[in-house]
């Protein structure tokens, strides 16, 4: 899809990125001043300076071997930076189609405004000034006129970034829709690991201009010495499941495994649909025996699979569950561990209430394909 | 009012009018690449721009008025036809001009400067060319500013004295603008007529200034 060699010069580092894949939907991973948003301004052609080559499915944007450069306006780029940056003097259906003309003439995907309008929520707003939007608003509709302009590749740089975390939980959902209604293929760069997880099949580290590190984003996140680095605190764990029974407060979300979790009712969540469950690492308690006469929900056995500790504050513990392939992180104290006597084989049982989780729609409403 | 005033005043509208038209697109052009592009000598045309706002008007009309002379680089000898510019009202058109187009200029680079350049990196982003882009997104968030610098340009224009009356001449009816007019009234001792012209001055400056502070004022909100 994408196959990217370039080089540009910054300060006090350089970008050096080779990244060549067919997956479709990518993500690009790391701490803030690593470079992440030149990397975007430079495949979007914002940047001079850049050396190397650029092409995107199949179609060459910058070769700088033969000193060919598209221009920024030819590249059939859609970019949402984390700002919105919506034309102040027009409303919601302007700002949408000032790119519709590319998007008539261009080779991009074809998108109907009006499905935009549909899939973004955003029916009923077209007329309103982009000044009297709420912050989720916004995005929504940055991300709709970056999808009218009919892109060949949708560049997200933080696109939530500016939002609080409940905000950007409730914004996820539409980026996942937009994914799998419009199939446009994806870079979105993030410093929020479960974004990536969610959004991308396939993510790149960067680290001070450099790649550190690249794969699945589950093999990223999870393993040992990412964990090790980033400490478990700010791990978020994401359990794939479908929704089973929705009441008034609460839905319950078949994981798989024999494992039904019960989560907070979150607005757009219908009866029957693939969701994603995100548990902060903070919020999981550790037990070793089974729990009972507890108010929390949520009671899941599992087997330690390791202890992660270089953090001093919280030791990363993995936990293999029946219902997730990949191992859950619980954020524990080194005093509790030892208190517990935790280690590698040791089964035990995670516990969390309902309101320490969230659900996401992953999939279509109407989904009856098995959980993967 | 009497006869007398009417003359004088339609005289200065027209060429505040014209004055206006002409200078609008070549302030805003130069407002725009001060404000937009980095190129050597910046402040040196910053300050040629500058100087008409401090010279002495008297000393800009006679360089006009060299430079269009029979024998001057734009005389007829030189481009072998007469642009007919002096003492004619075009004349006060093109002194008018070169004294007002220094504020048109400013006041549209600050129109300008204001418009957030991402804004235009996004529009490029959405497949708008550098021509679009300027005519659907930088025009119209200046547009505010740019029409205070064409209200700033016009009042000025209304004004003008030293320049004009060099290259124009104080020819009744001809080009015997309200500034000229009250000059001569005053040398004539018509204090009647003086007054009329003054006050005329008076209320139309304060109405175009008044417009200028109010869109100057009320900013568009940015998103």
């Amino acid at each position: 899809m994408i196959d990217i060699d370039l080089i540009l010069p910054l300060e006090p580092f350089t970008l050096a990125v080779s990244w060549r894949t067919d997956e479709r939907a990518l993500g690009v991973f790391g701490p803030s001043g690593a470079g992440k948003t030149s990397l975007l301004e430079a495949i979007a052609g914002l940047r001079p300076g850049v050396r190397g080559h650029i092409r995107v499915g199949g179609r060459t944007w910058q070769d700088s071997a033969s000193g060919f450069r598209l221009p920024t306006e030819e590249r059939g780029v859609g970019y949402v930076p984390q700002d919105a940056l919506l034309f102040p003097h027009k409303d919601v259906r302007a700002n949408l189609l000032t790119g519709a003309r590319r998007a008539r003439q261009g080779r991009g995907a074809r998108i109907d405004p009006e499905r935009v309008l549909e899939i973004l929520e955003l029916r009923g707003r077209e007329s309103a000034p982009v000044t009297a939007l709420s912050g989720g608003e916004r995005q929504r509709v940055a991300l709709g006129r970056a999808l009218c302009a009919g892109p060949e590749l949708l560049l997200l740089d933080e696109p939530l970034g500016g939002l609080d975390l409940p905000l950007r939980r409730r914004i996820l959902p539409y980026l996942l829709r937009v994914e799998r209604e419009f199939g446009v293929p994806t870079i979105v760069v993030t410093h929020d690991a479960a974004e990536v997880r969610l959004l991308s099949h396939e993510a790149i580290v960067i680290e001070n201009g450099r790649v550190v590190a690249r794969g699945r984003p589950d093999d990223l996140f999870l393993g040992g010495e990412m964990l090790a680095r980033r400490g478990a605190g700010g791990h978020t764990n994401i359990l794939r499941g479908r929704v089973l029974v929705i009441s008034d407060a609460t839905a319950s979300v078949d994981a798989g495994g024999g494992v039904v979790v019960s989560v907070p009712v979150s607005s757009g969540l219908v009866r029957g649909q693939d969701a994603a469950v995100l548990i902060g690492a903070e919020e999981l308690i550790v037990a070793v025996e089974s729990p009972h006469g507890l108010s929390a929900q949520n009671i899941v056995p599992g087997v330690v699979r390791d202890l992660i500790g270089e953090h001093p504050a919280s030791v990363a513990v993995t936990v293999d569950v029946a219902c997730s392939p990949t191992p859950l992180v619980a954020a524990v104290t080194p005093q509790a561990c030892s208190r517990l006597g935790l280690a590698s084989g040791r089964p035990i049982y995670l516990v969390w209430k309902t309101h320490a989780c969230r659900a996401i729609a992953s999939g279509p409403a109407s989904s009856h394909k098995e959980i993967a | 009012m009497s006869d007398g005033v009417l003359a004088p005043l339609l005289l200065t509208l027209k060429v505040a009018l014209v004055t206006t038209l002409v200078i609008v697109p070549l302030g805003a052009l130069a407002g725009l690449l001060l404000a937009r592009r980095r190129f050597a000598g910046v402040s040196v045309v910053e300050t040629l721009l500058a100087l008409p706002l401090v010279l002495p008007p008297t000393a800009v009309g006679y360089m006009l008025l060299r430079l269009l002379a029979r024998d001057g680089p734009l005389g007829v000898k030189q481009l072998r036809f007469d642009l007919d510019l002096l003492l004619t009202w075009k004349g006060a058109v093109l002194a008018a001009a070169v004294m007002s187009l220094p504020l048109v200029a400013r006041t549209a680079r600050v129109a300008f400067e204001e418009v957030d350049p991402r804004l235009e990196t996004m529009a490029r982003t959405l497949g708008l060319g550098p021509l679009r882009t300027f005519f659907e997104i930088t025009l119209p968030l200046a547009r505010r500013g740019l029409l205070a610098a064409a209200l700033l340009g016009f009042a000025r224009a209304l004004g003008e004295f030293g320049a004009t009356v060099i290259v124009a001449g104080n020819i009744p009816g001809r080009t015997q603008t309200l500034a000229l007019a009250i000059f001569s009234d005053l040398q004539a001792g018509d204090d009647r007529r003086a007054l009329w012209l003054v006050g005329i001055t008076v209320a139309l400056a304060f109405a175009a200034v008044y417009a200028v502070e109010g869109l100057l004022r009320r900013r568009p909100r940015f998103a």
